[in-house]
């Protein structure tokens, strides 16, 4: 067994088929006619961009657009002024031939764009040399090899694909892909995950483990690679193969679908995202909101604030992408254990319990809190934003937080902008206080939603990064359950709304619970809403009542698990 | 010759889409149309790789500087095309 970097989803079994891009001999080699080398490589360059044109048309139409973009990419590198006007340079400056004058402008590029700080940034070396090689094979007149004529059950083998490779692939035929370079967010993963195909990536010296024709099994969820395996194994696979093809069908069949409940319980199931650029998976999960909407990245790997203005334009872009539905964000939530240069935060002894989130916000009202609200306030107005507050702990800051967002809506009104007069203003409940205080919380904030992660971690004292106590750290914990439970019954006493937005929300074994206890909104990670939409619209709440009853009545965690475990099956 | 400045809205930066959108707007000028940003380098805003390889990250200030007969519009064109968030 092999191990890579699981890149697209899916099992996969067939025939190995190594595709070698044959190594091209790039020699310095002087031309007497510099004129007509240049429409040399005027010609070559012609053709290559007329060939990536029909490369991006056709993914285009079998992929998507989004897909094409990585080959429109390629077209603006060939018709840059810059890059043809130095190549044409080096051809007449050192009378060279157009191949060699290829190599060096380009891999003078690629160095530049593999040496930048930024991953993306680093993607484009791949790009340069994939047109790089592209021009050169053109001139030497060596033939791409055709990925597109693969025969039916193959599984692609290669060091690493190139972008062009990758645009040539039909799925119905390639049932895998393995690489030995790469990773997750290559275009060759993306373009994988774009067409379905299971695949694996970063498997390291594969090449010299594999020989063409041989039977390769290949788990993309996990990341591992066999070849030539025992039957054992390939009938193993073969079951997980049609299980997950087979859960994948069901669960497509929950898009579209509400999230009712069997006795006729509308739940709200929402998802959790980081940066903006995560709506596209929300919705293509069909979530029915933002349950958290983190606002950190707005903050991290970068050396100033970032103004008023282009965190509006972030939380306007999510607001209006969502149309309409909830879209829950959190307030800043940094303490001393990020660093962040410019905001001149002291490194805490106990980050966890020192100045953070709100306690932080509250102290840095001019220049971080106030910008932030008057922002998330401004971009209300274009959907549906509800503010949440992190970390609170007592009442005071949940007043002096609301005063501030008050003081800023007259603000406004005096300045003639608009936002969301009725906008919702909610608390995490994260902290042990908050809980014991929830039903005093409850009577002045707009809703809760409930973060478990940290729930859990104050609750019980444990930090769950470290492998000596991480035994500890489970929401299915008498003490957690009791906690949640007692949020949710003072939320809903209240008549207030009651979330939760840690991992808590999609466990199978909690699920059934959170139900009995309430909850009106569960919010998680993006790909877990479908599977979590079957689980909900299958059980009847008022049938869980006694699950719950029987489930509360332990007090030990391993009773719960094992109770939970029996029950779910 | 005129020079403004401009702060990058959009939020990934000036990577390679939104590049892409502000040179096939700048090779529509007659007049030459560069940028300074953080690192003091001039960058030519017609050239893709001239503009990728300056790493211009959202919240960076660039001053456009255009020269040629048609300074004025093209410099109107480059301040509406950044802020209006260059497509993202």
């Amino acid at each position: 067994m092999f191990k890579g970097t699981n890149a697209s989803s899916g099992i996969g079994i067939g025939k190995a088929v190594i595709v070698e891009e044959a190594e091209l001999v790039i020699k310095r080699e002087a031309v007497a006619d510099k004129t007509a080398e240049v429409e040399r490589f005027k010609g070559a360059l012609d053709k290559t961009m007329k060939d990536t044109e029909r490369m991006a048309a056709d993914l285009a139409t079998r992929v998507g657009e989004k897909e094409a973009e990585i080959m429109q990419g390629h077209l603006m590198l060939l018709m840059d002024p810059m890059l043809t006007g130095e190549i044409e340079n080096t051809i007449t400056g050192e009378g060279i031939c157009s191949e060699y004058a290829i190599e060096q402008v380009c891999t003078t590029y690629a160095d530049m764009f593999a040496s930048m700080d930024d991953e993306l940034m680093q993607q484009r070396a791949t790009d340069m040399r994939d047109i790089k090689t592209r021009m050169q094979r053109v001139l030497l007149g060596v033939e791409s090899v055709d990925i597109s004529a693969l025969p039916e059950g193959s599984i692609l083998v290669a060091k690493d694909l190139t972008p062009s490779m990758t645009a040539g692939i039909n799925p119905k035929h390639v049932t895998g892909i393995v690489t030995e370079l790469g990773g997750k967010t290559s275009h060759s993963a993306i373009l994988a995950r774009a067409l379905e195909i299971p695949a694996v990536v970063a498997v390291t010296d594969f090449l010299k483990k594999v020989a063409n024709g041989d039977t390769v099994v290949l788990d993309g969820s996990e990341g591992v690679v066999y070849v030539n395996p025992t039957a054992e194994v390939e009938q193993e696979y073969s079951a997980k193969r049609e299980k997950f093809l087979k859960e994948k069908k069901e669960l497509e069949q929950y898009i579209g679908k509400p999230t009712v409940t069997k006795d006729g319980v509308t739940i709200e199931l929402v998802a959790n995202i980081g940066k903006p650029e995560d709506v596209e998976k929300v919705l293509q999960y069909d979530a029915e909101g933002i349950g958290l909407f983190r606002t950190e990245f707005l903050f991290m790997d970068r050396i100033a604030m970032p103004t008023e203005e282009e965190q509006f334009e972030a939380y306007k872009t999510v607001a209006e992408k969502m149309e309409g539905k909830p879209v829950i964000i959190r307030t800043l939530d940094i303490g001393g254990d990020k660093e962040i240069p410019y905001m001149g935060l002291e490194k805490d002894e106990n980050p966890f319990l020192g100045y953070r989130a709100i306690r932080f916000c509250l102290d840095r009202k001019d220049d971080v809190y106030r910008p932030q609200l008057r922002a998330l306030l401004r971009a209300s107005a274009y959907g549906n934003i509800r503010i949440m507050i992190p970390m609170v702990t007592c009442l005071d800051e949940y007043r002096e937080a609301k005063a501030l967002i008050e003081e800023i809506k007259k603000e406004l009104d005096g300045e003639g902008i608009a936002y969301k007069k009725d906008i919702q203003v909610g608390i995490m409940v994260e902290t042990a206080a908050a809980s014991l205080m929830a039903d005093a919380f409850a009577k002045e904030v707009d809703f809760f939603s409930i973060g478990t992660n940290d729930l859990t971690q104050y609750t019980m004292s444990v930090d769950r990064g470290n492998d000596k106590v991480s035994y500890l750290y489970s929401p299915l914990n008498p003490a957690v359950l009791r906690s949640i439970k007692r949020v949710i019954t003072c939320a809903r006493e209240a008549g207030i709304m009651v979330g939760m937005c840690g991992e808590a929300a999609s466990d199978p074994m909690m699920i059934p619970l959170l139900l009995a206890f309430g909850l009106n909104e569960f919010s998680m990670s993006a790909s877990a809403i479908l599977y979590s939409r079957k689980l909900i619209t299958n059980y009847s709440i008022e049938e869980l009542q006694a699950v719950a009853d029987k489930a509360m009545s332990f007090v030990t965690v391993k009773e719960v698990e094992d109770y939970m475990r029996a029950f779910i099956g | 010759m005129i020079s403004r400045n401009v702060t990058i809205k959009n939020a990934s930066g000036l990577h390679l889409r939104p590049t892409g959108m502000l040179c096939n707007e700048a090779i529509r000028y007659k007049s030459s149309i560069k940028f300074k940003s953080g690192n003091g380098n001039e960058t030519n805003a017609k050239s893709v790789l001239s503009v990728l390889g300056a790493c211009v990250k959202c919240g960076d200030q660039i001053e456009f500087v255009c020269d040629g007969p048609d300074e004025e519009e093209a410099m109107e064109a480059m301040i509406r095309l950044v802020e209006s968030g260059l497509g993202e």
